[in-house]
């Protein structure tokens, strides 16, 4: 009887201790999911409404763009308001996705492992029967579910409300956009992930985690103005994700979202490297 | 196999030392009790145990596996139990997602019997939880995958007397049933009462590891009595009398000798009344920590308890 058990038993263990981390991060994480997904709804439906006042208006938008300087345009990524593409490739994914979720991304992978030990739950994290490994890689690996859920969520949104207004967006570029926007958002949770692994206080992290990727940030934009410097983009996250160029210019840089998940792979590898070797 | 066994384990912070280089073992199905004041390295040891910190130098091993082997030690962390002081979850999860999730990874074979036992109200969120609920979700945890070793770092702090009442019961009755309970504490009564050994550590080193009765014999016995006559000088002059105080007739003091010796001398004169107790677990502490003025104000933050 019990020779028969046995393997039964042994394989429904493994099975259980399989992502147990990860789903448990994830259902922590609910509630926080579906409000940022809700919230940034609301931001995509308000700039799919406005989109048609602004285009009716009687001024030739792209003519003003033109006067803007060029580090400003370069900043935002801006080509032309002109078209339903180029219009929310700025305000939408330039803005939010790239800055906004950029940021919370890296602010809530800064939080994994420094609040734990702030809050007093690493010791006991640690004491069950799971390798820090795991526990890094698990908790990490969590943040892929809100990642995935403000992009499909939205991304369906705005496709079904370009075409509420008239307006439907390109359905290839609509997809390519999302889709390479989850390397991004995890490269920039990975560096989050790092300050998390080194610092003890959670907030301190996630400062520095912010404070991280907004001034990587500011070096793309620089870089992206001044040619003699344009190479330093090549160290930014955001110089590998171009919501523009893959909206209005239609060019899926594919090789460029591989060089943000070999990144982030690294970045992961060294943030375990620091959390393996360190005292609790 | 021991179940703890420690060789030359050391810790230091910078120039700060945690515990220095201990040895000793805990044996299989004892309750072992780590007596010493707040700072003296007790939550070190444990966290060196489990390894959440490494040693400097010297090393531990937890039911056989090196605590320095990260995969041995996980391997073995699944028969333990570990109950830490400051024990944190998170505030928007229930007592339930948390034990679901323990439960999930470790297994939870008595979680019913120990809910039975210990109630935190698993179906409310944390935040609302009382430190004695916390500590009583803590205990069930640590013991709802019926581990053959449990580690509890001031497993009462925050229990009402009749939760640590019960708490004391239930520990012995683990030990019964064969588990070995170690657990740290600088409430003497309570080590007294559950331990069936004890070290004692202090500022990081072991300064005696013994039976629970030899510790108390150790400290001789405590005599009270009341003689019809002045006696003063004839229970002075008897080997293994110090401490003693006289009012009139009446004699308190410490006996460290045989009992034969000291009926003998009593039976002389004419008692009237008599008391031989164990002394208070705190006279023996003081023994190892009284004798420098440095440390007297660690022992002086040693809780009597109820005892």
């Amino acid at each position: 009887m019990e020779m028969t058990l046995r393997p039964t038993i042994t394989q429904q263990n493994w099975r259980q201790e399989m992502l147990e981390t990860a789903r448990y991060e994830v259902d922590r994480r609910r509630r926080g999911t579906v409000v940022l997904t809700a919230g940034i709804s609301l931001v995509a439906v308000f700039f799919i409404a406005l989109y048609p006042s602004f285009q009716t208006a009687d001024i030739d938008i792209d003519q003003m763009i033109e006067a803007w300087p060029p580090a400003m345009r370069e900043a935002f990524g801006l080509v032309t308001l002109a078209s339903i593409e180029g219009f929310l490739a700025v305000e939408l994914y330039n803005f939010v996705w790239v800055i906004v979720l950029g940021l919370y991304f890296a602010y809530l992978a800064a939080g994994l492992i420094a609040d734990d030990i702030e809050g007093d739950r690493m010791d006991l994290l640690c004491s069950l029967p799971v390798s820090r490994t795991r526990v890094l890689f698990e908790k990490f690996a969590a943040l892929v579910v809100p990642i995935l859920a403000v992009n499909v969520v939205v991304g369906s949104l705005v496709y079904a409300g370009t075409i509420a207004i008239g307006e439907p967006i390109g359905p290839l570029g609509l997809v390519m956009v999302h889709l390479l926007s989850i390397p991004y958002l995890l490269s920039c949770a990975a560096i989050g992930l790092i300050f998390s692994v080194r610092f003890n206080r959670g907030d301190v992290a996630k400062r520095a985690a912010i404070a991280a990727i907004f001034a990587l940030y500011l070096l793309d934009s620089i870089a992206g103005s001044v040619e003699e410097i344009s190479v330093v983009q090549s160290l930014t996250p955001s110089g590998y994700y171009d919501p523009t160029a893959i909206l209005v210019q239609e060019t899926y840089a594919i090789e460029d979202a591989a060089v943000l998940l070999v990144a982030t792979a690294a970045v992961l590898v060294g943030a375990r490297v620091l959390f393996v070797r360190r005292d609790l | 196999m021991h179940p703890i066994e420690a060789s030359g384990l050391t810790k230091t912070y910078g120039s700060v030392l945690g515990v220095d280089s201990l040895s000793f073992h805990v044996e299989s199905g004892e309750v072992f009790g780590f007596l010493g004041p707040n700072g003296a390295g007790k939550t070190t040891f444990i966290r060196l145990l489990l390894g959440l910190i490494s040693p400097t130098s010297g090393t531990a091993a937890v039911l056989g596996a090196d605590v320095r082997e990260e995969a041995a030690l996980i391997e073995a962390k699944r028969r333990v139990g570990y109950l830490p002081a400051n024990l944190g979850f998170d505030p928007g999860a229930t007592g339930e997602d948390v034990l679901d999730y323990h439960g999930a990874v470790k297994g939870d074979s008595r979680r019913q019997d120990l809910l039975a036992m210990f109630s935190p109200p698993i179906d409310r969120p944390i935040r609302e939880y009382s430190t004695g609920n916390k500590q009583m979700l803590g205990l069930v945890q640590a013991f709802m995958h019926d581990p053959d070793l449990v580690i509890m770092d001031e497993p009462t702090s925050g229990l009402d007397p009749l939760k640590q009442e019960r708490f004391h019961e239930f520990i012995r009755a683990e030990r019964d049933r064969g588990t070995t309970v170690f657990f740290s504490s600088h409430v003497l009564s309570e080590v007294r009462r559950v331990c069936d050994r004890v070290g004692i550590l202090r500022e990081g080193s072991l300064v005696a590891l013994e039976d629970i009765d030899t510790l108390l014999a150790q400290g001789g016995k405590r005599v009270h009595l009341r003689a019809s006559e002045d006696v003063h000088d004839r229970v002075r002059s008897l080997d293994g009398v110090f401490d003693l105080d006289t009012v009139g007739h009446e004699l308190h003091f410490t006996y460290a000798g045989g009992y034969n010796e000291l009926l003998k001398r009593l039976a002389s004169f004419e008692i009237l009344d008599i008391e031989i107790t164990e002394p208070p677990l705190e006279d023996v502490f003081m023994h190892y920590y009284g004798d420098d003025t440095e440390t007297d104000d660690h022992a002086t933050k040693l809780e009597a308890g109820d005892a």
